[in-house]
C-alpha cells in the first residue's frame, strides 16, 4: 500500500487533504504559554517552533465538514498544491520549523512534505502523533536514553524501547527508508519487523543502542535487498554465534557502508571477503578485533582503491609466525588511494604501525583511541598528517605527542584524548602543557574533549584566546575537586574565560574544583550554550540559578553529586518547556519540591529514579530526569522510576 | 558441607566475626529466611549479592535498602570480589551528600564518564606491547562494572540458528528457568521442525533438568566448563554461569545422564 501522494501527482493529494482539513483555516492558532517545541539537532541555532497537534477537536470537525467541503473555494486548492511543491524543496529543520508556524495551512503542508523526522527524545511524543503529523517520512532519527545512562547512573530496563516506534512505522511509512537510533533499546525481533516491513530499506544506523544480538543483523542483512548503510556503533551486540556476514544476498550489494567495530564476535572471514568482492560500492568498512592484520590485508588487495573510510580491526597478526617474514602490509596501504578517515586499532601491534604511512597524508580523520602507542611511536606517523581535521587518540601519546599534533594538523577541527587508565588517581600523561601545545598549533578547533589529571586555569585562559572557532569544550579533571594544580585556585577563571571569549560556544562540560563563580560566568556569558554538563561542582542554589536565568539557549542540562536544591530547581520553571530534559542525580533535590514542578507544569514529565517512597529514610531524591512531552507520562516505565 | 550448599552451622560462626555495629545482620538472620540466601558462603560482599544483580531493578524494601546504606558507609567486610561487584556499584544509591564537596577516596560510578567499552584497555593484551611508557597492571578491571546488571546470559538451542537472551535475574528457581526456556523456544523450534509449510503443533519442550525430555539444559561456566543445570544451588548457579545451551538429550554421554538423574533426585529429596 502505497500512498499516491507522489511527486508526480500532487494535485490528486492536495485535493483529497483538503478535504480533511476543511476545518484548518477556522481554529485558532495555539496560546503562546503552551507552545510545544520541536525537538532539535545539536547544531540547530534557531528559535524553537511548534510541534502543534491537531486540534482535539478537528476529526470530529472534518467528519462533519465533508460534506462542507464543497466549500473551499478552488484559490485554495491551488495554493496548497503550489506550496506542497514549494515546501517539499525545503531541507533543514530549523526551515521546515519556521515554516509550519505561519498558518495552518502551513502547517499541514509542511506536514506532508517533510521526508526527515528528528526526534531528540523519544518519550516527548508517541509514534501515533509521529504518524500523523507527518504522512510521508522516510528518515527518522531518534534518541532514547539520556547521554549519562552510558555511565552506568540510570538502571538498565529504564525504556527508550524502539518495538512501538516500528510497529506503528510498519504500518504508517512502509517506504521508510533510514532508521537512525541513539541510545534506543532495539531488540531482535524489532530488527526483524523493520526487515520485514520495509522493502525499500536503506540506511540503518544504530548508536549507542544495545538489546539486540547478531541474529537481529543477521535478519537485516538477509532481508533488506537494498541496504547500503549498515552501522553499528559502539553499541552492545551480543553474540547469538550467528554467521550474519553470510546472510547477505549472494549477488551484487548497494552496500556502501559497513561498521561493525563495535561487534564484540568473531566473524566469517571467507563470507567478509566474498561480500567486499561483490559489493563494488562500498565505500566505508569498519572491522572489529576479530578481524587481523592479514585479513584486512587481502581485503585491501580486493577493494581498497574505492574505499574512503577503513577501520583496521584488531591491527595485530592472529597468527604468531615469526620465521616467516611478514608480508607488505604497507603495500596495501599504498593501494588505498582514496582512504580519509582510518580507526580500528583494536589489538595493535606497534611494529606494524608504519605500514600506514602511505595513507597519512590524504588523511582527515584519525581514530587511535583504542591504541596505547607511545609518543616516539607516534611521532612518526602523525607528522605526515598535515590535512588532519579530526584525531581521536589515548593520552598515552602524552603531551610530547600533542605537541607534534599542535605542530602538522594545522586544519584541526575535533580532538578528544581519552585516558588509557580511567581512574581518578592514575598518572596522567597529559595536562596542561599539552592543551597549550594545541591551543597555540591549532587556531581552527572547533570541538574538544580531553580527560587530564591536571589542568590550569592559563591553559584554558589561553586555548580561549587562541581557539575562536571552539563550539564545544569538554574538558574531564578526572581527580574530583581538583584546583589548578600550579596555583591551587578553582578553575572558575579558566571556564568563564572559555565562555566569555569563544563567543560561538554551544556545548560545555566543565570539572575540576569550581566555585559558584564559575556558573556566574557561564550565566553572564554562555548565551549560545544548548548542553551542559556538570560534575562535582558548585558551591550552592544561585550557581545553578546562574545558568538557569542567564542561558537562554540550554536545551539540555545534565548534573551529577553537586550541591543544587530546590531553590534552584524553581528558579529555572520559566525554562522547563523550551527545554529537552534535565537531569540531576545524587544532588539536593526533594520530593516535595519535584512534587511541586510536576503539578505547576502537565506537560513536562518529572521522573524520579530509585528514590524511596517513603520520605523520612531519604532527604534528597537520588536521580531526577524531567523532560517536555506532548503525551504526557510513558506507559512503560519500569517500577524504579516513579513519574509524578 | 554434606552437599548442602546452605550450611547453618557455619554462618553464625562468621558473623560472630562482624563487629559490634553489624549486629542488626544477626539478629535478622534468626527471623528471616531469606536473610539466610545472602548469608551463603560465596564471594561477593554480604547481602550484596541479589542487591546487587538486581538493585538497579530496585525493590522496595526498605530493610534491604538500609542494608545497602550500611554497606556504602562501612567498608564491606567480605570484599573478596573485588571485580564483579565494586562497592561503586552501591554508592549509586547512597545518600548524595556523601559525595560533596569531599575527596572520597573510593570509586564513584560512572566517574571518569567513560563509556565501559573504552575502559579495558589497560588490561588487554596491547598494554605489554609498545607502550613502557604507561605500564599499569590490570588494576584497570576494578573499574569494569558488569556491562549487564541485569544479568542477562545469552541461551542457544540445537537446531535452531537463532539464538536469545534471558536474564537469571527474573527467576530464582530452575523450574523457572525450565519453564522460560520452553517459552523462549518453544515456537521456534516448531517453525524449525515444521517443513511442509503448514501448521504444525507446538510441543511444549519440557523435562529440561531431568534428563528425561528430548532436551537437555546445560550451561557454560566462567570457567569454560561445560555443565549440566541443575546440580548447584541457584545463586551458585547464577554467579558462575556465563551462557547456556540447550542441546539433545541424545548428545549426553550416558554417564552424565546418570549423573544428572541422581543429583536431580537428590535435589528433590534432600532436606536442605
Amino acid at each position: 500500500w502505497r500512498r499516491s501522494g507522489e511527486r508526480k501527482a500532487p494535485l490528486s493529494l492536495s485535493l483529497s487533504h483538503t478535504h480533511k482539513a476543511a476545518s484548518s483555516s477556522n481554529l485558532n492558532r495555539r496560546n503562546q504559554n503552551q507552545t510545544r517545541e520541536m525537538p532539535e539537532d545539536d547544531e540547530d541555532q534557531s528559535p524553537p517552533s511548534d510541534l502543534r497537534s491537531q486540534p482535539p477537536c478537528s476529526p470530529n470537525k472534518s467528519r462533519n465538514c465533508i460534506s462542507s467541503s464543497s466549500s473551499q473555494t478552488f484559490p485554495d486548492h491551488v495554493l496548497e498544491n503550489v506550496l506542497e511543491n514549494v515546501l517539499q524543496f525545503l531541507d533543514s529543520r530549523c526551515d521546515r520549523n519556521a515554516a509550519s508556524l505561519v498558518c495552518k495551512l502551513w502547517w499541514k503542508v509542511e506536514g506532508l512534505t517533510r521526508s526527515e523526522v528528528f526526534i531528540g527524545n523519544c518519550y516527548a511524543l508517541s509514534p501515533a502523533r509521529l504518524t500523523q503529523r507527518f504522512k510521508r517520512v522516510r528518515s527518522l532519527l531518534l534518541k532514547g536514553k539520556p547521554r549519562f545512562a552510558d555511565f552506568n547512573l540510570m538502571p538498565p530496563d529504564w525504556g527508550a524501547n524502539f518495538a512501538p516506534w516500528v510497529s506503528t512505522m510498519a504500518k504508517a511509512y512502509p517506504w521508510l527508508e533510514k532508521v537512525d537510533l541513539k541510545r534506543m533499546f532495539v531488540t531482535d525481533d524489532d530488527l526483524a519487523l523493520l526487515a520485514e516491513s520495509f522493502p525499500g530499506f536503506k540506511e540503518l544506523v544504530l548508536v549507542c543502542c544495545e538489546g539486540f544480538g547478531t541474529s537481529g543483523i543477521a535478519v537485516v542483512a538477509n532481508k533488506c535487498r537494498k541496504l547500503k548503510v549498515l552501522d553499528l556503533i559502539e553499541s552492545e551486540v551480543t553474540d547469538d554465534e550467528v554467521d550474519w556476514v553470510s546472510c547477505f544476498p549472494e549477488d551484487v550489494t548497494c552496500l556502501e557502508s559497513l561498521a561493525f567495530d563495535c561487534v564484540e564476535a568473531p566473524i566469517n572471514f571467507k563470507a567478509l571477503e566474498g561480500l567486499v568482492g561483490r559489493s563494488p560500492s562500498l565505500r566505508k568498512l569498519r572491522l572489529n578485533r576479530f578481524v587481523s592484520l592479514e585479513e584486512v590485508r587481502r581485503l585491501l588487495l580486493l577493494g581498497a582503491p574505492q574505499l574512503t573510510s577503513l577501520g583496521t580491526g584488531s591491527f595485530s597478526r592472529g597468527d604468531q609466525s615469526d620465521e616467516q617474514e611478514p608480508p607488505d602490509y604497507a603495500a596495501a596501504f599504498r593501494a588505498c588511494k582514496s582512504v580519509v578517515c582510518l580507526s580500528g586499532f583494536r589489538e595493535l601491534m606497534p611494529e606494524y604501525l608504519p605500514a600506514i604511512l602511505p595513507v597519512c597524508a590524504n588523511l582527515t580523520s584519525l581514530n587511535f583511541s583504542y591504541a596505547n602507542i607511545s609518543p616516539d611511536m607516534f611521532k612518526p606517523i602523525i607528522h605526515s598528517c598535515h590535512k588532519l581535521q579530526i584525531f581521536w587518540a589515548l593520552d598515552s601519546i602524552c603531551d610530547e605527542g600533542l605537541q607534534a599534533v599542535a605542530a602538522t594538523c594545522k586544519e584541526l577541527r575535533e580532538l578528544r584524548i581519552f585516558p588509557f587508565d580511567p581512574r581518578e588517581d592514575s598518572e596522567g600523561p597529559v595536562s596542561e602543557l599539552g592543551l597549550q601545545a594545541i591551543s597555540e598549533g591549532c587556531r581552527k578547533l572547533e570541538s574538544l574533549l580531553y580527560f587530564c589529571q591536571r589542568m590550569t586555569n592559563a591553559a584554558l585562559i589561553a586555548m580561549s584566546h587562541n581557539c575562536p572557532e571552539l563550539t564545544v569544550f569538554r574538558l574531564c579533571i578526572m581527580g574530583r575537586h581538583r584546583p589548578d594544580h600550579v596555583t591551587g585556585k578553582a578553575m572558575d577563571e579558566g571556564f568563564g574565560a572559555i565562555v566569555k571569549n569563544c563567543k560561538k560556544l554551544t556545548r560545555l562540560a566543565v570539572s575540576g574544583l569550581l566555585t559558584d563563580q564559575a556558573f556566574r560566568y557561564m550565566g553572564e556569558y554562555g548565551k549560545l550554550i544548548r548542553t551542559l554538563s556538570v560534575a562535582f561542582a558548585g558551591d550552592s542554589d544561585m550557581a545553578l540559578r546562574h545558568v538557569l536565568e542567564g542561558c537562554p539557549r540550554l536545551q539540555k542540562l545534565e548534573i551529577r553529586d553537586s550541591p543544587f536544591g530546590d531553590v534552584a530547581l524553581r528558579s529555572g520553571m520559566h525554562r522547563y518547556y523550551n527545554m529537552r530534559f534535565v537531569w540531576m542525580s545524587a544532588c539536593s533535590l526533594s520530593m516535595g519540591c519535584c512534587k511541586d514542578v510536576a503539578r505547576a507544569m502537565p506537560n513536562l514529565v518529572v521522573e524520579v529514579i530509585g528514590s524511596d517512597d517513603d520520605d523520612e529514610n531519604r532527604e534528597f531524591v537520588e536521580t531526577l530526569y524531567m523532560y517536555r512531552s506532548l503525551d504526557g507520562p510513558r506507559k512503560d516505565a519500569p517500577q524504579f522510576v516513579t513519574i509524578l | 558441607m554434606e552437599g548442602c550448599p546452605i550450611s547453618r552451622e557455619t554462618c553464625p560462626k562468621l558473623l560472630d566475626l562482624i563487629p559490634q555495629e553489624r549486629k542488626w545482620y544477626h539478629d535478622k538472620e534468626k527471623n528471616n529466611s531469606d536473610q539466610e540466601k545472602k548469608l551463603e558462603l560465596r564471594l561477593a560482599p554480604p547481602g550484596g549479592d541479589e542487591e546487587d544483580l538486581s538493585a538497579m531493578k530496585k525493590k522496595k524494601n526498605l530493610e534491604t535498602r538500609n542494608n545497602i546504606k550500611k554497606e556504602a558507609e562501612d567498608k564491606p567486610i567480605f570484599n573478596l570480589s573485588g571485580n564483579h561487584f565494586s562497592p561503586s556499584n552501591k554508592t549509586t544509591y547512597a545518600p548524595p551528600h556523601i559525595s560533596h564537596k569531599r575527596t572520597a577516596p573510593g570509586p564513584v560510578v560512572g566517574w571518569p564518564p567513560v563509556r565501559s567499552f573504552r575502559k579495558n584497555l589497560a588490561s588487554s593484551s596491547s598494554s605489554k606491547l609498545g607502550n613502557d611508557q604507561i605500564n599499569k597492571s590490570g588494576e584497570g578491571e576494578k573499574q569494569v562494572e558488569p556491562k549487564r546488571e541485569g544479568m542477562f546470559v545469552k541461551i542457544n538451542m540445537d537446531s535452531v540458528p537463532i539464538g536469545r537472551k534471558v536474564d537469571l535475574n527474573a527467576y530464582s528457581t530452575y523450574e523457572q528457568l525450565s519453564l522460560a526456556v520452553d517459552k523462549l523456544f518453544r515456537g521456534l523450534l516448531a517453525a524449525q521442525r515444521d517443513t511442509s509449510g503448514g501448521e504444525g503443533e507446538e510441543q511444549p519442550i519440557i523435562g529440561l533438568l531431568n534428563g528425561k525430555g528430548e532436551f537437555t539444559l546445560t550451561y557454560e561456566d566462567n570457567e569454560g566448563d561445560k555443565m549440566l543445570v541443575g546440580d548447584v544451588p541457584w545463586q551458585m548457579f547464577v554467579s558462575s554461569v556465563k551462557r547456556l545451551r540447550v542441546i539433545k538429550s541424545s548428545e549426553i554421554s550416558s554417564a552424565l545422564k546418570c549423573k544428572l538423574l541422581c543429583s536431580y533426585g537428590n535435589m528433590f529429596y534432600s532436606h536442605n
